[in-house]
């Protein structure tokens, strides 16, 4: 690789001080410390240093990701094989998936880089790799029949209104792949729910997606219903691996464990988010269950129980690759595990107490990234209490 | 007995571990003291250039605190002094010429044991070595008229590649003993001594502490044990400078060798020596085969300071580490698997197994990014404190916030390794170091 290094130091020249390009410097930056690890030196501060850094870091979310994006292209290419009544094997299934997602992806990628690329270079700060993983993020959360000019709006506003205001990675409230499906959500509903949009099947081919089934009917028992329907396989072990009508990436909750697993032992998504938003989704489940025999409610949601809840939607991916997120999250252990019980627990309400918004999981992230910093505060009013009155003695 | 134990924080396995035999190396020509190194200090010399001194003899003092002098640690003539900018002494420098030193009065045991306050106070002071009393908080040199609540005493080093305390201690028994006791007599409190094995002192309380660095930090000991409250002054003393003030006592002289250790990747003979404070860096590594780049550093590697070979050792410091200096740019190394050769991570972000020790150069593994809270300081930080929080309160300047926070407690050498983990590369140090001086301004 040593040619591809002596050109970018050939035009190295051009980008720095007093360089014709000097203003593009970031860019040439970025795209230099990609291709080849930067050579910076320790100069204030421990001399030496730990190997990791957030490159490194955020390049493995994206390796988490891989699995989703796999198995992704191949249901997307099974639903539709089965919309269309044809067999087919499963590479065929991978490769007719993966054309259909592979624009969106190139969609994302593009308008994502090109609006982080603009505002590093207007607001001279360096490109921050976060954004690829916004931009990983972002079709795996999109329904397979999604417009690319829709893609390309949502990635604009989920890097621009999500991130790049607040000062960019780091400084971000919301998770910008979130703000980025929120903004479709609310925008052009038409298109990211309902019943017609999560099988690139023929046109007019409605298919709803699992959460949909309970939500649609009153007075009657959830699994049961999930079991009669005869146009998907809606048995628990086939939500759990995914074959299933839905976003591109959040089918399979086999696929996302993978990724989870291998984010929790990299330690770079906390494990307490993630088995907080479980205890508190089961906890929550528990109760609407509960509710729904005392009360003799008619909402089949209430009825539902919390493994389906924890298969279903995109509770599972939402969890793990979206609450996880170190920057919008809470920022104490403490602060984690609550965090996380109340993504869970919300997620349930949101998903039984109004039908109307069947996917719950993205909402409540959302709202409890809002709500991330006020747990913090009170985490750490706590550890100042301790203080003061091992001062006062 | 108290025993602390530690379970947040790290022992860097970097290669170059000093032997622990000490070995003999020709003294240094030359040594230097450097006034502007030592914080808050106003420095006033007392010698001009072509002055002879002896050991122990007055270089400058402090213009805040005129009483406090700064104690030559060799015999020879002053062969230059160096101002900086606005005429600030940077540095005296004596060239050896012999061996004699200001000899004053002696005590015994018993005399040691039955001097008062005022006693001690004042022979340290006559001696010119009250500047190896230092205070917390600020970590800066004590102030003579200040009755700390408590002096701690570190009798175990847990930072990478420094002097193994145990065996100076033992060795040293009597005088380290005759330290403590003259020591006591300065606090109403008491002088506190943490070591990693019991240890049969009187006059001081003795506990245990296990663990990974900071371990050895005085600033986490006193954290963990009694922490201090603002107002509160404690003062600390090194080990190897306790023997130096009961030497002081028992001889009636300052002897000013200790030990040294010359260490690191960057050291072909990475070895524990005996040598004076302030001698040239140039005489500790003349046993080194250094032909690579390397970078050379007064102190540990994380809390240290780059100098160069004709530079000296600092005051405080009792090791020379050496680090190479070259950094190559793999291709596409962000992807790349890693091994225990060539990644060292306290995260698993690496295929890294093993306890192998480390051959670490100067590369920052990335560069300076906004703050992603991955836990990577709260893992490395074994206290009672929100490191990320007390930072942004140091960057909003909100000193109110920093003092509940903290702030009192905390030094920047005890937030070295937060730096050292951060994968946004941020100085977390300094920026604690930046928070104290606010604090210290405002009074």
């Amino acid at each position: 690789m040593k040619w591809l290094r002596d050109i970018l130091d050939k035009v190295a020249p051009t980008f720095k001080a007093d360089g014709k390009l000097e203003k593009l410097y970031p860019i040439f930056e970025a795209t230099d410390t990609i291709l080849f690890s930067t050579d910076e030196r320790t100069h204030s501060g421990p001399h030496i240093r730990d190997s990791v850094d957030i490159k490194r870091v955020m390049i493995l979310v994206v390796i988490a990701l891989i699995p989703c994006y796999i198995f992704g292209a191949m249901n997307v290419g099974y639903q539709m094989a089965m919309a269309l009544g044809q067999s087919s094997t499963w590479w065929e299934n991978l490769l007719s998936g993966a054309l259909k997602i592979l624009p969106i992806i190139a969609v994302a990628f593009a308008s994502g880089a090109f609006w982080e690329l603009l505002f590093a270079v207007i607001r001279r700060h360096p490109v921050s790799e976060g954004f690829l993983v916004t931009c990983a993020l972002i079709p795996l959360v999109m329904p397979p029949t999604i417009p690319l000019w829709q893609v390309a709006v949502a990635t604009t506003f989920g890097i621009v209104i999500g991130k790049e205001i607040f000062g960019g990675v780091g400084m971000n409230i919301f998770n910008p792949a979130l703000v980025a499906r929120a903004f479709l959500f609310f925008t052009y509903p038409g298109r990211i729910s309902g019943d017609k949009v999560w099988v690139s099947g023929p046109d007019g081919y409605s298919g709803a997606t699992a959460l949909a089934v309970p939500a649609a009917e009153l007075s009657q028992d959830a699994v049961t219903l999930l079991e009669s329907v005869t146009q998907f396989d809606f048995s628990w072990i086939n939500l759990f691996m995914g074959w299933i009508p839905g976003s591109i990436g959040e089918t399979s909750t086999v696929w996302i464990m993978v990724g989870a697993v291998f984010l929790a032992l990299t330690g770079i998504a906390s494990w307490r988010v993630m088995v907080g938003a479980i205890l508190g989704l089961t906890g929550m489940a528990a109760l609407t269950n509960f509710m729904a025999e005392i009360t003799g409610s008619t909402n089949t949601m209430l009825t539902l129980p919390a493994h389906y809840h924890l298969v279903m939607g995109g509770f599972a991916f939402g969890v793990v690759f979206m609450a996880t997120e170190p920057v919008t999250g809470a920022h104490t252990d403490k602060g984690r595990w609550i965090y996380g019980i109340f993504i869970g627990g919300l997620t349930v309400i949101i998903r039984s107490i109004n039908p109307a918004y069947p996917e719950g999981a993205m909402l409540a992230i959302l709202l409890m990234n809002a709500f991330a910093s006020l747990i913090d505060y009170f985490v750490i009013r706590g550890n100042i209490k301790r203080r003061m009155v091992r001062y006062a003695q | 007995m108290n025993h602390i134990f530690i379970k947040k924080g790290h022992d860097i396995r970097i290669a170059g571990i000093p032997s622990k035999d000490v070995v003999s190396i020709p003294g240094s020509d030359t040594v230097a003291i450097s006034p502007k190194t030592f914080r808050g200090v106003k420095p006033k010399r007392m010698v001009s250039e072509g002055d002879r001194v002896q050991i122990g003899s007055p270089l400058f003092f402090d213009k805040t605190k005129p009483e406090v002098k700064w104690a030559s640690p060799a015999n020879g003539t002053v062969q230059t002094i160096q101002f900086g900018a606005r005429h600030v002494i940077e540095k005296i420098e004596i060239k050896i010429e012999g061996t004699d030193s200001i000899s004053g009065q002696t005590f015994l045991m018993e005399q040691l044991e039955s001097a008062d306050h005022q006693t001690i106070l004042n022979r340290i002071l006559e001696a010119n070595l009250f500047p190896l009393i230092r205070q917390r908080p600020f970590n800066k040199v004590a102030n003579p008229k200040d009755s700390p609540r408590d002096i701690f005493i570190s009798a175990v080093n847990t930072a990478p590649l420094s002097v193994d305390l145990e065996s100076v201690l033992e060795s040293e028994k009597m005088a380290f003993q005759a330290g403590v006791t003259a020591l006591s007599k300065l606090t109403d409190g008491s002088v506190v001594v943490t070591s990693k094995k019991a240890m049969e002192l009187q006059h001081a309380e003795v506990q245990t502490i296990s663990g990974p660095h900071p371990a050895g930090n005085v600033g986490i000991q006193i954290h963990h044990s009694k922490s201090i409250k603002p107002g509160e002054i404690i003062w600390s003393v090194n080990a190897q400078h306790v023997i130096t003030l009961g030497k002081l006592f028992l001889n009636g002289s300052y002897s000013p060798d200790i030990l040294v250790t010359i260490a690191g990747p960057g050291a072909t003979n990475p070895q524990t020596v005996f040598a004076k404070v302030g001698a040239s860096i140039g005489s500790l590594i003349a046993k080194q085969e250094i032909s690579e780049p390397t970078r050379l550093i007064s102190g540990n590697v994380l809390t240290g300071q780059t100098v160069e070979v004709d530079n000296f050792l600092g005051f405080y410091d009792s090791s020379v580490s050496i680090v190479l200096d070259s950094v190559d740019r793999p291709f596409m190394g962000m992807l790349a698997v890693g091994n225990s050769e060539s990644k060292y991570s306290l995260t698993n972000t690496f295929l890294t197994f093993g306890e192998k020790f480390f051959n670490f150069n100067t590369a920052q593994n990335g560069e300076l990014r906004a703050m992603v809270p991955i836990n990577a300081w709260e893992k490395v930080l074994p206290m009672d404190v929100h490191p990320n929080a007390l930072y942004r309160a140091i960057l909003a300047q909100d000193i109110e916030e920093m003092e509940q926070l903290g702030m009192w407690e905390c030094d920047d050498e005890d937030f070295a390794l937060c730096s050292f983990a951060c994968p946004s590369k941020i100085d977390v140090g300094s920026v604690i170091r930046d928070g104290l001086d606010m604090l210290e301004a405002e009074g």
